[in-house]
């Protein structure tokens, strides 16, 4: 036995890291957005509701592809694990769906109106568009992690309260404030005057609130998940995950109490990056547990593509995510330095 | 009693026709835009600008629209046809990736910086990045087109047993990917998308000019999409011809849906509008010309057409064979079993079941044979009224004629209607296959509670309707705003200071706050 696990350096073991490597690629992005919006229903000015959706404006539509291209290559990757979660988690699923819908209709058509009643209404939607995703994607990796009553066809056999237990909860509330404390830095970075000092405020409840439910998922999970633990035990070296993830949020503290507000966003992003991996290297290699026989549940191994399949889209990502990566980096630079709420860009 | 098949079709169907009525625009308006700005890039002549920049405002409106209608498409393979995504995943699923990362990552990054990013970048950026725009649509097309021309005519699989069930594998990649029709229906349907813009500019510009406002930028406007326009709805009769050779080829049970014809004919007349009564197995057309069809199928005025009755015997007979075979090769297996013998049975089973149809999985055959015949009596009609413009472009009235500048304003939507109706002879012809000939629809739905998806289904309706409401009073105002809009150089007031359009009002930025 190595100290890694078995498997993972095998074609499917890779396809693993490649989909961690999109939910990374989603949740620093996109966290941008989804956590730069929470505070909006507490903003009272329009100056500063303005400067909300300006600080993400040129960039969030790129930031969502994260998810539909991972979406694609769950689909590619592994077919019966994107059949089986899409279908099993029905309701969940549409309501993230109709989040973002609202999200980006939101951005395009709330300035088209000088109308007040108009523009909080789309605020509304916007922040639900937001708050929604964050905390159902911890709800739904959770429960693929934790195990949902699949049968050996995959067929789901529960409804959407199936999925509404403690763990997955807890785990939908660390995703909910791992994107809080993302968004904060973000803002930091981004805006200026009062949105800035709200951001600060906001920065220190969101770190705060990561630690607790961290704890509370941990204490949950040990009651009634834990099996969670085992490949930590088996292959000590992944300690190192978590403690990595510990750093990130030691290091947020630090920058926030420092003063070094342009820094933040670098270790909200350390913390987004080990908190997926962390649930990752829980999980391996499976990737959807049944809870009705440890049997049915999907694993890289058996839910995968063919080889052929396999090889084929991971030459197109070895390709395409470099220059992807690319012209993200210059969208970025373009729109680098504060915003203000003077104007919008929609 | 609607029953989950019923209701799962009926939501798909919904979103995929809300999603497209925002995609051809998109992808033509794409390209135009980028014409139009190369033109101002290289001429430095403002009226070209001018139009770039306000295009440029009605895409972003309509170009988020498909954004949100395309998130659901994406999401609703999985959620609404389990049994399809397990089916087909091994080969659907790539596609569907690739265009992720090959092209909505192109196109969403650089709409923003096209849109927004005017004043930060170079003018020869700016131009770059509408281009880049137009290429990742029109990739994003090319790689959906192939995903559902693979399922309209496969190629390049084989059928397989896995643990969860059995599925189509992948065999050879660029037999899947460049199938039986894939080149033919991406041009069909970019071509439609460029005639959508090109109508769709063209009836703007003619408002303007009935209305005698920005005047120099309509006229420029209107020369511009003529021109692109009479090219493109001419090239697409002939690429429809192609079209409907391939279904004759590829798609025999479609093609006689698309020309109502029950019975054999030999050779075949072509029946032009008309209805079909689906109980009596008869259809009754208003024009019937004698042989036209043979030659529009085969090129050859004495080809054979078979009818819908005669195909279906044959499909049974096709499914009585391959499950023959099945039964067969198991009694071999029993004395020998060997792996490959397996999956030979495995596919011969999938097949034996796929071919068995009867009139009764028939879909609504009216619905693909008159949304056939208005597509291309459309085509027709687009084709005559950019000649006529062409006409009188050249001799020199076209701005003047009030009939001509009216009957462009209101074919605006006619475009629209003839890709929806395109789609709907393809999808529906297509019926009672998922993936033609390999797994019918009835067995490709999800296990889910009728309440769940009458419950989805709803929302989809409010949200899309509102979502369609906002859009097209959104766009109407867009235009209605830009008939007082003074020369670009000039600040646009805004009651409020912060609904400003998008760059009309940045360019003093344009010196001191650029990047490179
Ligand atoms: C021939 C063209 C075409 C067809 C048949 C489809 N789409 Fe589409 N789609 C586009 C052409 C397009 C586009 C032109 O690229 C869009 C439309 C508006 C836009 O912004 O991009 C788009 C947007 C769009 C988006 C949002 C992308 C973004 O955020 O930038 C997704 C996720 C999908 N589509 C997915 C689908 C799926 C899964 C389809 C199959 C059922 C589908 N589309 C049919
Ligand atoms: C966006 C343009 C499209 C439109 C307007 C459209 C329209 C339709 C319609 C009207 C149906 C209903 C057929 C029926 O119920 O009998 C249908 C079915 C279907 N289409 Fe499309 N389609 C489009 C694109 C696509 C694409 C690109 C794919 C695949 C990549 C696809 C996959 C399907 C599937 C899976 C069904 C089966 C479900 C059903 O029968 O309702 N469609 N589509
Ligand atoms: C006059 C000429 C035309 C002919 C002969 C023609 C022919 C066809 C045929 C045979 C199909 C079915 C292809 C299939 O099922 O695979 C089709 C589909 C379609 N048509 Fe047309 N068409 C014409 C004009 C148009 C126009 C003017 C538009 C839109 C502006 C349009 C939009 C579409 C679309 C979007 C589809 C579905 C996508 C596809 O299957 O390629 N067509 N057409």
């Amino acid at each position: 036995m190595g100290i890694l696990p078995d498997g993972l350096f095998t074609l499917q073991g890779l396809w693993f890291l490649l989909a961690g490597v999109f939910l990374i690629g989603y949740s620093i992005t996109d966290g941008f957005d989804l956590g730069s919006a929470f505070p909006m229903i507490f903003m009272k000015k329009e100056h500063d509701r303005i400067a909300l959706y300006n600080s993400v404006a040129p960039v969030w539509d790129g930031n969502e592809v994260w998810l539909i291209a991972g979406g694609g290559m769950l689909f590619a990757a592994f077919p019966t694990v994107y059949a089986a979660s899409f279908s099993g988690f029905y309701i969940a699923i549409l309501l993230v769906l109709w989040a973002l819908i609202g999200r980006a209709v939101a951005f395009e058509y709330r300035n088209k109106r000088e109308s007040m009643v108009w523009r909080h209404t789309f605020d509304f939607i916007y922040w639900l568009g937001n708050v929604l995703p964050a905390i159902l994607f911890g709800v739904a990796v959770g429960n693929a992690v934790v195990g949902v009553p699949i049968d050996k066809d995959a067929v789901y056999h529960g409804t959407f309260f199936t999925l509404l237990r403690p763990v997955p909860l807890a785990m939908g509330l660390v995703s909910f404030f791992m994107f809080a404390m993302h968004g904060a830095a973000y803002l930091l970075l981004k805006t200026e005057g009062s949105v800035f000092e709200m951001a600060k405020k906001y920065a220190g409840i969101s770190v705060v609130g990561y630690v607790v439910s961290v704890i509370l998922t941990n204490v949950l999970a040990m009651a009634e998940a834990p099996y969670l633990y085992k490949n930590y035990f088996t292959y000590p070296i992944l300690f190192a995950i978590p403690l990595l993830m510990f750093v990130g949020v030691v290091l947020y503290v630090y920058l926030l109490k420092a003063g070094k507000y342009d820094k933040v966003v670098y270790a909200s992003g350390l913390v987004n990056a080990f908190t997926v991996l962390n649930v990752a290297c829980a999980s391996f290699p499976v990737l959807m547990r049944s809870s009705i026989n440890p049997e049915y549940s999907l694993t890289v191994f058996n839910a995968s593509s063919s080889t052929l399949t396999l090889t084929v889209m991971l030459i197109v990502t070895i390709i395409f995510m470099p220059i992807v990566l690319f012209y993200t980096r210059y969208a970025y630079k373009v729109f680098s330095g504060k915003v203000s709420g003077e104007k919008s860009y929609y | 009693m609607v029953d989950l098949l019923d209701l799962s079709r009926f939501q798909f169907a919904f979103t995929a026709i809300n999603h497209f009525i925002y995609v051809p625009l998109t992808l033509g308006l794409s390209v135009f835009i980028a014409i139009v700005k190369t033109i101002a890039y290289k001429t430095k002549d403002p009226k070209y600008d001018k139009l770039a920049m306000f295009l440029m405002k009605l895409f972003a409106v309509n170009f988020a629209a498909g954004v949100a209608t395309g998130l659901t498409m994406e999401f609703e393979f999985g959620t609404n046809w389990f049994t399809y995504s397990k089916f087909v995943g091994d080969i659907f699923g790539a596609p569907l990736a690739i265009e992720g990362l090959m092209a909505f990552f192109l196109e969403s990054t650089f709409i923003g910086i096209f849109l927004f990013g005017k004043d930060r970048i170079s003018d020869g950026m700016h131009t770059f990045s509408a281009w880049m725009v137009a290429l990742g649509s029109n990739l994003s097309a090319l790689w959906i087109l192939i995903a559902n021309s693979w399922m309209q005519t496969p190629a390049g699989y084989k059928i397989v047993q896995t643990p969860q069930g059995i599925r189509a594998e992948l065999t050879n990649f660029w037999e899947a990917v460049i199938n039986h029709t894939t080149v033919i229906r991406f041009l069909h349907t970019v071509t439609a998308g460029q005639i959508t813009a090109g109508f769709f500019v063209m009836g703007v510009m003619a408002y303007f000019l009935l209305r005698n406002k920005n005047v120099d930028m309509a006229k420029a406007g209107l020369k511009v999409a003529l021109i692109f326009t009479a090219i493109v709805s001419v090239a697409e009769i002939i690429i429809g011809d192609t079209a409907g050779h391939l279904v004759a080829e590829y798609q025999p049970l479609k093609l006689a849906m698309m020309e109502g014809k029950w019975k054999t004919e030999q050779p075949a007349s072509l029946d032009v509008f008309g209805y079909v009564d689906q109980s009596a197995q008869k259809t009754y057309p208003f024009i019937k010309i004698p042989g036209l069809l043979s030659f529009l199928a085969y090129h050859n005025f004495d080809a054979k057409v078979y009818g819908i009755k005669d195909l279906i015997t044959m499909y049974d007979q096709k499914a009585q064979s391959y499950a023959n075979e099945a039964n067969m090769l198991k009694a071999q297996y029993a004395s020998n079993p060997n792996p490959a013998l397996k999956d030979k049975i495995v596919a011969d089973e999938a097949y034996a079941k796929a071919y068995n149809i009867s009139s009764k999985d028939l879909p609504p055959i009216n619905l693909v044979f008159m949304p056939f015949h208005i597509m291309v009596g459309l085509g027709f009609f687009f084709a005559f009224v950019t000649l006529w413009g062409l006409y009188l472009y050249k001799k020199g009235t076209i701005y003047q004629n009030k009939a001509f500048l009216k009957t462009v304003l209101y074919s605006i939507p006619l475009p629209f209607i003839a890709s929806e109706l395109g789609w709907m002879t393809a999808e529906i012809g297509r019926q009672p296959w998922i993936v033609t000939g390999v797994l019918k629809t009835a067995d490709a739905v999800s296990f889910n509670t009728t309440s769940n998806v009458m419950f989805s289904v709803i929302t989809f309706v409010t949200i899309y309707t509102l979502l369609f409401y906002v859009y097209v009073t959104t766009m109407i105002k867009k235009v209605r705003e830009y008939e007082d809009v003074k020369p670009i150089s000039s600040t646009v007031p805004s009651p409020s200071g912060v609904s400003i359009g998008l760059t009309a009002n940045r360019t003093d930025l344009n010196d001191n706050n650029r990047i490179s």
